[in-house]
């Protein structure tokens, strides 16, 4: 089986249309450890590195997938599909354009996205997608969702670390399904074997863009912070929900896909604020980090009054910006370890 | 080379005879600020916020009064005051990557300054699209949010590079029926209802007031060139927030007789003999410093096209049908040249160059417009393949005055004249 890559800014490629196909779903994230000098080329300083580090991979590795989707995500994904329409080698580039609303109009134009999806896919590739390969692959992505909401709830309650919830995530957005499936069960018996929360580390809500690298995660566990609750996208909103029964697959999907917590590409931003409101009830934390990856500019609007809103109901809550780098940096860890400290003993909400 | 550097530092300063229309620009804006403040005198008025690339004929044809951030933004940094408002943004958490328009806008609505000086007031509603970027309805529902004002947003699909008919017309039934929701929007918080009979009128002074921009381009194409983007871009202000009403019309009439009566005599807006480049201006202008526009002409440069102030001028016309009639606004909104995808970009840029006869072009890569600013390394390598002249990527921002450095943008300038004095 071969993958069919995809750009996703968020959780807005509905994956369960490339495992009907017949591909494995296969998220491009790119390599923090490796120079994005090739995307530098058609791409500015100030643009956000992540993007440029997605760029890199598909020059290296476009050759090796089937073809890519990209999925509208934010301020800049349509342009970034025209660089790479003219930079990038692949058999199949396709536009979705997933819409940002959630109303009647925006559905109706979700079903005639997806159904262009399922056409281009079955011309390109010559096959069929029938809706029973729908509803299997619905099955297979349920079962996934519902295995690591598993997998989650334990951060909170043993000592899991940080890179640990990462990893699972990202061979959950790039491996074939029946091999996560399968390893997703033997993770939840390891995951339940370890020892309890450690006493010295503070609960944390993880907010903002996503980091896709484990050196983040490092550093906020060496910072005594451990993160068992998040809304990021390589994260909760994954599996946040399950997608519903219904007698058309597509509109379980247009369902699913337009009803899942909100990210900060998509209005509005009290949906957004009411998913974490949730978590954080549902889950007693110490904290709230909120972090922004430079340039990503979804996030960095929606810090402003979403960490005001947090504060304002008496959540302790610190905002880091930082480059798309997995370099240690110790002006981060001093910040991060003085907001742990500063918190010790205090009332939080 | 030395002529260059000598042109530069204003040995035997070059003095553009622009068309005297500032006297004239003032009625338009007195209307609409005197319009302003009668609408919000009158209980029954209504006041909204919109965007670039809004269809702003909707609000008149409601009868609600478009007030424009993005002008206003303009206004501040034309003021000098956009510096100041930024930084009072970005000390309310927001970041300096963020757009310069949203800042300025933020600060001024947080700061309360004058209108004369770019400010603005609390709207009835605050409606916007996401054709240009998403800048806008982010930037904008947390003003709603911030105002406790009530948010729509038209959200309109990407026309990315390929895009078939058929998908344009997918594309295009999402946005009217989005019509229909803005429809009954308004109707729910304002109580106003739609007027075919309105629409049709409103419409009809849309599209002459296009037309009028649009002839005035055709005449553009003359070399020398009647009306330089020094010009435009400051007349171009009725096709913000005037496309529907008259006074707008009138302007733009006057100023195509003038331009009309300097061709006839083979004038242009430089004086004599001096009209050395033509060139292209691609983005915004660096509002905060006009001045800018007029060093050009030291160099023997003059803007002589830019896509900028033409994609404020789709022709929004009354077809058989209200149905029809959405269908064509909503493929129009689309179709914004200033939102073109890369392969649209690229055609109608070799296009234009060859229509207006241009020795290079100049890509503003604006760092509070990644949007637009994407691509454009591509663009530059397009045209100088395929025209054979040469491109300015000069990096800086639209509304920050901070981005602007004076002696590094000489330098560059100085190079890209000397490239085109090469390639005469």
């Amino acid at each position: 089986m071969k993958k069919l890559a995809y750009v996703d800014t968020s959780h807005e490629m509905p994956l369960e249309i490339i495992i009907a196909a017949g591909f494995i779903p296969y998220k491009i994230m790119g390599d923090v450890h490796k120079s994005n000098d090739p995307a530098d080329k058609y791409l500015s300083n100030f643009f956000c590195g992540a993007a440029k580090s997605w760029l890199t991979e598909a020059l290296a590795h476009a050759k090796d997938w089937a073809g890519i989707i990209f999925a509208q995500g934010c301020n800049n994904t349509n342009r970034h599909y025209d660089i790479w329409k003219v930079h990038i080698e692949t058999p199949f580039l396709h536009w979705f354009g997933a819409p940002l609303l959630d109303s009647d109009a925006a559905r109706k134009y979700y079903r005639v996205e997806l159904q262009r999806l399922i056409n281009h896919l079955e011309k390109q590739f010559d096959l069929k997608i029938t809706p029973e390969n729908i509803r299997e692959a619905i099955g297979k992505s349920n079962e996934i969702k519902k295995k690591l909401k598993n997998l989650s709830v334990l951060r909170s309650l043993k000592d899991i670390p940080n890179r640990d919830y990462l990893a699972a995530m990202i061979k959950c957005l790039t491996c074939p399904v029946d091999e996560v499936s399968a390893w997703l069960d033997a993770e939840i018996k390891v995951w339940n074997s370890k020892p309890a929360f450690p006493a010295d580390k503070k609960r944390f809500l993880l907010t903002g863009s996503d980091v896709t690298y484990a050196e983040w995660m490092d550093t906020l566990d060496d910072c005594g912070i451990r993160v068992v609750r998040d809304d990021l996208s390589i994260g909760e909103r994954f599996f946040a929900t399950l997608i519903p029964d219904a007698n058309d697959p597509l509109d379980a999907l247009i369902e699913y896909y337009t009803g899942i917590p909100r990210p900060a590409t998509r209005p509005t931003l009290q949906k957004r604020l009411d998913y974490l409101y949730q978590a954080l009830q549902e889950t007693k934390v110490d904290g709230v980090l909120s972090q922004n990856l430079k340039f990503c500019e979804p996030y960095a609007y929606d810090s402003v009054p979403v960490n005001n809103a947090l504060r304002s109901r008496g959540y302790k809550v610190i905002h880091l910006e930082r480059d798309f780098s997995p370099a240690a940096d110790q002006q981060f860890a001093n910040r991060l370890a003085a907001f742990v400290e500063m918190m010790e003993g205090g009332n939080n909400g | 080379m030395d002529n260059v550097k000598n042109a530069g530092d204003n040995a035997g300063k070059v003095v553009m005879k622009t068309l005297p229309h500032s006297q004239d620009l003032k009625w338009p804006m007195l209307w609409w600020i005197g319009m302003e403040k009668i609408y919000r005198t009158l209980p029954w008025k209504k006041t909204a916020w919109t965007c670039a690339a809004f269809p702003i004929e909707l609000m008149w044809i409601y009868d609600i009064f478009p007030d424009h951030p993005e002008n206003m933004a303009t206004v501040a940094a034309a003021r000098k005051q956009s510096q100041r408002l930024i930084e009072h943004a970005e000390s309310m958490g927001f970041s300096r990557d963020l757009c310069s328009y949203c800042k300025t806008n933020i600060g001024a609505y947080d700061t309360k300054i004058k209108k004369t000086l770019g400010g603005i007031s609390k709207p009835d509603i605050v409606v916007c699209t996401n054709a240009i970027c998403d800048t806008h309805w982010k930037w904008f529902q947390i003003m709603a949010d911030k105002m406790n004002v009530p948010f729509f947003m038209f959200d309109i699909p990407k026309w990315v590079s390929g895009t078939d008919e058929k998908t344009l017309e997918g594309n295009i039934d999402y946005v009217v029926n989005q019509f229909y929701d803005l429809m009954a929007f308004v109707e729910k918080h304002t109580g106003k209802k739609m007027s075919e009979k309105r629409l049709n009128k409103v419409l009809e002074k849309s599209t002459e007031l296009s037309n009028l921009w649009r002839e005035i381009f055709e005449h553009r194409k003359a070399v020398p060139s009647p009306y330089s983007g020094a010009e435009t871009s400051a007349a171009f202000f009725p096709l913000v927030v005037l496309p529907g009403v008259q006074v707008g019309i009138n302007f733009f009439k006057k100023i195509l007789a003038d331009i009309k009566s300097l061709t006839a005599k083979g004038e242009g807006t430089m004086p004599k003999g001096k009209e050395k480049y033509r060139v292209m201006w691609e983005g915004i202008p660096f509002w905060y410093r006009m001045r800018f526009m007029y060093d050009l002409a030291q160099y023997g440069a003059v803007i002589a096209f830019e896509p900028y102030t033409y994609s404020f001028a789709p022709v929004k016309k009354k077809c058989l049908t209200m149905e029809e009639t959405l269908r064509d606004v909503a493929k129009l909104i689309m179709d914004t040249p200033y939102a073109y995808n890369l392969e649209r970009r690229i055609e109608n840029f070799e296009k234009w160059i060859d229509e207006y006869k241009l020795d290079g072009v100049i890509l503003h890569e604006n760092m509070s417009c990644r949007p637009s600013s994407a691509g454009m390394v591509d663009l530059a390598e397009a045209i100088m393949r395929d025209k054979g002249i040469p491109v300015l990527i000069l990096q800086c921002d639209m509304n920050d005055p901070r981005a602007y450095s004076e002696g590094q943008i000489k330098t560059r300038v100085e190079g890209f004249v000397e490239l085109m004095e090469a390639n005469k």
